[in-house]
């Protein structure tokens, strides 16, 4: 569509300040978050509504406008609509409130109150998203533009600065200066490792080689985490102009982002921004009229966890399939085609132009000794507000998942918040003051990992969670070298063994004895770090392990073949309620007559427990105990009043 | 080069080696599975990790492709090593139980009966076999497929591969005999046979041809060498030692001037499928006297057990047929001269072996004219169970129920027309002079005589000399002979060329 290519500082800033004229600061702006979660919801749909209902009014352009966004973070409330420039923050919208939503805008912009977020705690009803507690107790630098860019529309990321850190690194800073600067600013990866990021980009410049290659891990593959997906789905352009700015800095003209097969939309988000900032001369040849030249290749993954780890990533980049290689040869210096590669995760890469933009002591002054800057965590699990929160490293767990998180729902009690997905650990109660850091949490015996936070309460099976994450790496392991192939089947085995009553004592300290192997003697960190789960579990749960082999009891109530349900007589009403919903007519009874549940047909579905009257809660779960035999007389006799 | 230790041994490598090459050549053993020396190491086996310091760091690592530094200290054996070999071994077991191999290699690590459930699989997923079929034989007619516990060896999509060249490599390479080449495809291998086995075995495409070669040298075959084939291979390179392998060697042409040539060409053997009648090629049973040497000799593929080619079974009653393509007017017409003596001591050699095996010799009549050869034959009818029948028979079938082989012979001097029916017969075939005898000697313009035999013109008198002064011609190139005789004609021939190159001075 014509040539938009800009050549230099100079016409970058003259778009900038030409799109930013266009732009009313007073006029209406109706956002609707359309991150994939939220399109759960049916978000875009709402966006589509929104959209021809201001076109229908005939008030597109000069009076109020529609946007659908990325991923604004507060995914327990979706979907979300947010109306500027005043900052009204509606939750958990439905289709048939657009009209209104319309008219209310228009209307000087009345607030709605019905669909405003209310505090559970004080009742309070919050207009504005940056008061409401989840978002005011985030530190929200990288994540925070997402509320304000439509993906799919370069001018939106130019009209809140960006590119300027990349035309300030092009044109006043040499390469080797970039480097020092994100070296100073101690950046560590994202992606889980932690690594020095300058450490990293020095290595690679620094390796024999013309032909240097800089890549964006966009695998995320732990379950629950899904940061790098909303960052990349929501705001593209903030990784694409780190990526830039790193490939500067290393002496790279190409550039990959990996993006595993089960994004679509951040794929698409994606190729529209870099087609756009192609168009615009921030991509491809003589990049802002500097003489760098860079362009980057996007590819998709097959399915699988393990292609994450860094030397498996860039085997398939290479058309491979995507196995670890045994290598003691660190991929900066030789990556993909045996050519020097830098590898980051997108989170990282998008915290690279504000390193740039405010300097790297600007960024040291957030965070911990060890950790500076933001971290973007999934905050999912049994917590109230789940989503994604970005915080200053060194901010405590409590303050995670209390202040931000809203605390455990339905008032259950916190057990534990497993962090670093199936590589990482549990932390349990004891250690929730834990400031969130690369070493504090490694100290605990978990890690950091990508950023994924599972909250867990006493309804969740500590056993269960190890053999769910190691049931999750059996399935995901390359299978290549024995520890881990076998390692893990073996320890499966026996934790299954144990989640379903046929544990023996032996089975902990042979467990341990496997753990120790898979954990020294595997070939990459899928399987060096497979057995966290099992070793934190045990370490801070041990007694939830000895109750499910001694006592064949689980004491969470979540290992079915460990737990049986029984009507208590004394507390059965005979409402007929349990009776009816059981999908296996396992329950017998009668008006007037004390249900039973039969156990030969009982599936533990928990459908009765749930559905009994919380006034009579006749129906108990047992776990370590046989059940009582049906009492002999079953006729009921009524309790009066 | 580096300095290093290895368990305390002080030893020294080039840069870029890595600890296990090291090691190995110093003679320090470090286990291993998939490791091969002329493939990209693999690491998926673990068993080679070795425990290193470094710059006063402690690490686990593999030993197959860690690259050894100065100052590096291994230890191959500490008990952080031990241990996780031990589970390892021991995870391999659970898998492969009735793996011969694994067990043996679990057993030296204390391990006999596995601690977990156990499957019943014979592939260790070491990789050998794709490996060695992509980066040597460059095929990559199988590979891995599936990932974690589905990983397996497989052809693309299941099926047969097209594109597997036959060539065996990955059965070969295979430590647990998992592999099966008629899993991956439907080709039928063709074996090399070895030519001094006289067919009975396989050889590989490089060789020591017989144990008294000279040199005893191996050779390449290049009709049948992959890397000749192909472009690729090269394997037999990573292994010699010496570096002695050189695939761009040519034959050598050498000029030399001389004053006197012997030509000493040696026999060949004639094919006896040309007698259709004697069923040769086609019934199983019926060998040649060469295959039955190679069997019976201690040091062929049998080790000296009389097996008969179709079902193994040591015979009870062998026949020789003597004149197979010799005195034969619809092929040679000549008596090759030795054949009555070697079937002689053939029968003997087989009574030897075992006692209550009776030889049935079928002859023309005996050449028996050496020093003590009559004798030879009287000894073999009076104590070893030979019987002379004198008849040239006519005809060899196959009885079909047993694969035993019926001779249809008439019986000369009752004059009775019968069959016998034997366990094997063995060919007494014809021997001809060698090929290259007619194109040596029409390069050298010697006339043959009608039998094809280098002419010797004065027999009597000069019996080494041909026709053309300062050549000569000794053993079987001009005239049948056995090996006394041979020696005899060639220190003849040898005393004959000196003479006339003295002469000549």
């Amino acid at each position: 569509m014509g040539n938009k290519g800009l050549s230099s500082v100079e016409e970058l800033e003259g778009l900038r300040k030409e799109i930013l004229s266009k732009r009313r600061p007073d006029k209406p702006v109706i956002t609707v978050c359309t991150g994939t979660a939220c399109q759960t919801y049916g978000s875009l749909e709402i966006y589509q509504k929104l959209a021809d209902q201001i076109k229908k009014q005939g008030l597109e352009g000069a009076v109020v406008e529609a946007k659908a966004t990325g991923c604004h973070g507060f995914c327990e409330q979706g979907p979300v609509v947010v109306i500027f420039p005043q900052e009204i923050c509606y939750v958990k919208v439905k289709l048939e409130d657009i009209p209104e939503i319309v008219s209310a805008t228009l209307d000087q912009g009345r607030v709605i109150e019905r669909l405003l977020y209310e505090d559970p705690v004080t009742g309070e009803k919050i207009t504005k998203d940056p008061d409401i507690p989840f978002y005011k107790n985030q530190m929200r630098l990288v994540f925070g533009n997402n509320r304000y860019i439509n993906p799919s529309e370069i001018d939106d990321y130019i009209a809140l600065g960006g590119y300027s850190a990349l035309s300030k690194a092009l044109f006043k800073m040499t390469p080797e200066q970039v480097l020092e600067e994100i070296k100073k600013s101690n950046l560590r990866g994202r992606g889980g490792g932690g690594f020095p990021t300058g450490i990293k980009w020095e290595t690679t410049r620094n390796a024999p080689g013309e032909i240097k290659y800089v890549i964006v891990n966009a695998d995320e593959g732990d379950p629950g985490a899904y940061m790098d997906r909303s960052l990349l789905e929501g705001n593209p352009h903030s990784v694409l102009e780190g990526l830039i700015i790193g490939a500067y800095a290393i002496g790279s003209s190409q550039g990959f982002v990996y993006v595993r097969q089960e994004y679509p939309l951040a794929v698409s988000n994606l190729n529209v921004a870099l087609k756009q900032a192609k168009e615009y001369g921030l991509l491809g040849e003589n990049i802002l009229g500097s003489g760098f030249d860079f362009d980057v290749k996007v590819h998709r993954g097959a399915g699988a966890f393990v292609s994450g780890e860094s030397s498996a990533l860039m085997t398939a980049i290479e058309g491979k399939v995507g196995e670890p290689r045994p290598k003691y040869i660190r991929t900066a210096v030789k990556g993909i085609w045996d050519r020097p590669s830098n590898l980051n995760n997108v989170e990282t890469w998008a915290t690279v132009p504000l390193i740039i933009n405010n300097g790297a002591d600007w960024f040291r002054g957030i965070g911990t000794e060890g950790s500076k800057g933001t971290k973007i965590f999934s905050l999912v699990g049994k917590v109230n507000n789940t989503g994604l929160v970005e915080v200053p490293m060194g901010m405590t767990l409590r303050e995670i998942i209390f202040n931000i998180g809203g605390g455990i729902r339905d008032g259950k009690k916190f057990k534990a918040v497993q962090t670093g997905g199936p590589s990482g650990g549990v932390i349990p109660e004891k250690f929730i003051d834990l400031p969130v850091d690369f070493d504090e949490l490694s100290k605990a015996g978990s890690m950091m990992g990508s950023g994924g936070m599972i909250v867990m309460d006493e309804d969740t099976c500590m056993v269960d969670t190890a053999r769910y994450f190691l049931n999750f790496l059996a399935n995901e392991s390359c299978g290549k070298c024995v520890p881990c192939r076998e390692g893990i089947k073996q320890m499966l085995d026996i934790l299954t063994d144990i989640t379903e009553g046929r544990g023996e004592k032996k089975d902990i300290e042979l467990l341990e004895e496997v753990a120790a192997t898979v954990k020294d003697f595997s070939l990459c960190a899928l399987g060096t770090t497979a057995p966290n789960p099992v070793l934190s579990t045990l370490k801070y749960f041990r007694d939830e392990y000895l109750a499910h082999i001694e006592q064949k009891r689980c004491p969470a109530y979540v290992c079915k073949p460990l737990i049986s349900y029984y009507i208590d007589p004394e507390k059965c009403q005979a409402c007929m309620i349990c009776l009816r919903q059981c999908p296996v007519g396992a329950i017998s009874g009668g008006k007037n007559q004390i249900h039973v549940i039969d156990q030969t047909k009982c599936t533990k579905c928990n459908t009765c427990f749930e559905v009994c009257p919380p006034r009579f809660s006749a129906v108990r779960r047992l776990s370590g105990e046989p059940v009582p035999p049906p009492v002999k007389d079953r006729v009921l006799v009524r309790r009066k009043g | 080069m580096v300095n290093l230790t290895i368990d305390g041994k002080a030893v020294t490598a080039e840069e870029g080696t890595y600890i296990l090459q090291v090691a190995q050549a110093n003679n320090i053993d470090i286990p291993t599975l998939c490791y091969h020396p002329a493939l990209e190491p693999f690491g998926a086996c673990r068993l080679c990790t070795v425990e290193i310091n470094s710059r006063g760091r402690k690490r686990l690592v593999t030993s197959c492709n860690y690259s050894v530094e100065e100052g590096l200290e291994v230890s191959t054996n500490s008990e952080a090593v031990i241990k996780g070999r031990r589970m390892i071994l021991e995870l391999l077991l659970a898998r492969c139980p009735n793996v011969p191999l694994i067990q043996e290699l679990a057993k030296s690590y204390g391990i006999k009966k596995p601690r977990f459930k156990l499957e019943d699989d014979n592939c260790i997923l070491c990789g050998l076999c794709a490996r060695i079929c992509e980066e040597r034989m460059g095929v990559s007619a199988i590979s891995f497929s599936g990932r974690g516990l589905e990983r397996k060896i497989d052809t693309p999509f299941h099926i047969h591969s097209e594109i597997c060249q036959g060539c065996g490599a990955c059965a070969f390479v295979c430590p647990t005999g998992a592999i099966k080449l008629e899993d991956i495809t439907d080709k039928e291998p063709r074996p090399i046979l070895s030519e001094f086995n006289a067919g009975l075995s396989p050889r590989s495409a490089i060789y020591v041809p017989f144990p008294q070669a000279v040199p005893k040298v191996p050779v390449i075959d290049r009709d049948v060498c992959i890397h000749f084939l192909t472009g690729n291979c090269r394997t037999c390179e990573n292994f010699c030692q010496a570096g002695a392998i050189n695939y761009d060697q040519e034959d050598e042409i050498i000029e030399a001037d001389v004053d006197a040539i012997i030509l000493a060409s040696g026999f060949d053997l004639y094919d006896p499928s040309a007698l259709e009648e004697y069923g040769y090629g086609k019934i199983k049973n019926v060998i040649t006297a060469m295959q039955y040497e190679r069997m019976i000799s201690a040091s062929g593929p049998n080790e000296g057990r009389l097996e008969r080619p179709s079902d193994g079974k040591t015979p009870k009653k062998l026949a020789f047929i003597q004149c197979v393509g010799s005195r034969d007017t619809h092929h040679k017409l000549y008596c090759s001269s030795v054949c009555c003596m070697h079937a002689t001591k053939e029968a003997i050699l087989a009574n030897e072996h075992y006692p209550d095996l009776k030889a049935f010799i079928f002859y023309t009549d005996m050449r028996a004219v050496g020093k003590r050869f009559q004798e030879y034959i009287a000894r073999a009818e009076q104590e070893y169970d030979v019987t002379y029948i004198r008849s040239r028979p006519s005809k060899i079938t196959e009885n079909p129920d047993n694969e035993n082989p019926i001779i249809w012979y008439e019986e000369t001097t009752a004059r009775t027309r019968t069959t016998m029916e034997v366990d094997m017969v063995v060919l007494c075939q014809a021997m001809i002079p060698s090929g290259s005898t007619k194109e040596i000697s029409d390069m050298l313009h010697l006339s043959l005589n009608d039998y094809q035999f280098v002419d010797i013109p004065d027999r009597l008198f000069h019996p080494v000399d041909t026709e053309i002064p300062g050549i000569f011609a000794c053993g079987f190139c001009q005239a049948p002979q056995d090996i006394p005789d041979s020696v005899v004609q060639a220190s003849a021939a040898a005393a004959r060329a000196a003479e006339f190159v003295s002469r000549k001075d």
